[in-house]
């Protein structure tokens, strides 16, 4: 078990990129490396994982947690992944604090942001790759877009929206 | 205060759904918005500093949020907020309904939920594209990034890495012309 925390804990401190490229250090790890979970186990945790709350990564981890060892698993192997991305996030952010004034660390910032967008943007590619060969994904993205910018509707209530609108039509 | 802090999380680990990204809208909405806990402009800084950061980029941005409103228990509070939603869930989806995936209506339910993410996720990208000073001529610095990263599939990392070195090589040659 303890085997398993230190195997997530690399996982989340060398995969960078978020969600999906966790996902595909994890099933490395998992499927090829230490066969703890079989191919198909694992695709199947993943659908999962894309359906219910939460970051996808923290899902599977907690998920594949549980299957091996019940819940003090699943909480062993959650932490695992969050511990070393959250000190370093607690450096970058202690880091960002201090420097913020300094002229040279604003110009890595303004150029940061600017990626981050891009960042972003690449994320949603990923999802309508996954997701928009069809007419009624395309419909139910135009009428979001145009709930969402014009009458600023909230993002819990689109969701919920977008869930009941999916049962019903989709 | 850190109450507060942990029910809005707990609120924003229940509704990122489809994947981490998701929770940006809704943490925006949270956090700038709702309680102006962070200025618009500290909340993009913490989206760019978490795609700098190994791990799951949610969990990132709830990490440098809650530390910054309320230190190192803020973070505390706002990761396990984040995080418990999805915990209990999954937890309850193994012990008792493994077919989960194979449910119809969920499946059809996300059918839905996928494209509503990305306007979801669109929208304040727009809006966030006119803070970070966004125009035609740096337009394209953004879109090489996206391309490299959604349809070449280099690692983020090493877009981050080169954006960090020419972003100080360039300061630094701009030192020395002011000296000059």
């Amino acid at each position: 078990m303890f085997y398993m925390f230190i195997t997530f804990v690399k996982v989340g401190l060398f995969s960078f990129g978020g969600g999906y490229s966790i996902l595909a250090m994890l099933q490395q790890e998992i499927v090829t490396n230490h066969n703890w979970l079989s191919a198909d186990e694992f695709a199947n945790i993943i659908a999962i994982s894309q359906m219910t709350p939460g970051p996808i990564a923290i899902n599977a981890a907690t998920f594949i947690g549980y299957e091996r060892y019940g819940v003090l698993g699943s909480i062993l192997c959650t932490f695992g992944v969050i511990l070393p991305s959250s000190i370093v996030m607690v450096v970058l952010t202690k880091t960002y604090l201090t420097l913020q004034n300094k002229l040279w660390f604003q110009h890595i910032f303004k150029d940061l942001r600017l990626l981050s967008i891009g960042l972003i943007a690449a994320a949603m590619v990923l999802i309508v790759k996954s997701s928009f060969p069809d007419l009624f994904s395309v419909i139910v993205f135009i009428i979001a877009f145009y709930a969402g910018w014009r009458w600023k509707i909230s993002p819990i209530f689109m969701l919920i929206g977008a869930a009941i609108v999916g049962m019903i039509f989709g | 205060m850190l109450w507060q802090l942990f029910f809005s999380f707990i609120k924003i680990g229940a509704f990122t759904l489809g994947g981490g990204l998701a929770m940006i809208p809704v943490m925006r909405k949270e956090v700038c918005e709702k309680h102006k806990w962070l200025t618009e402009m500290d909340f993009i800084d913490g989206i760019a500093a978490a795609q700098s950061s190994p791990g799951p980029i949610a969990i990132n941005i709830g990490v440098y949020v809650g530390y910054r409103i309320a230190g190192f228990r803020g973070l505390i509070v706002a990761v396990l907020g984040s995080v418990l939603p999805s915990f209990i869930s999954i937890v309850l989806i193994a012990a008792y309904l493994y077919n989960y995936a194979e449910l119809v209506l969920v499946q059809k339910a996300f059918h839905a939920l996928k494209p509503a993410v990305i306007s979801l996720i669109a929208i304040p990208l727009i809006d966030m594209s006119r803070k970070v000073g966004l125009n035609l001529r740096n337009l394209w610095f953004p879109t090489l990034a996206m391309i490299l990263v959604a349809f070449v599939n280099i690692s983020p990392m090493y877009v981050i890495l080169v954006t960090i070195v020419i972003a100080v090589i360039i300061s630094q040659s701009k030192k020395k012309e002011g000296k000059n």
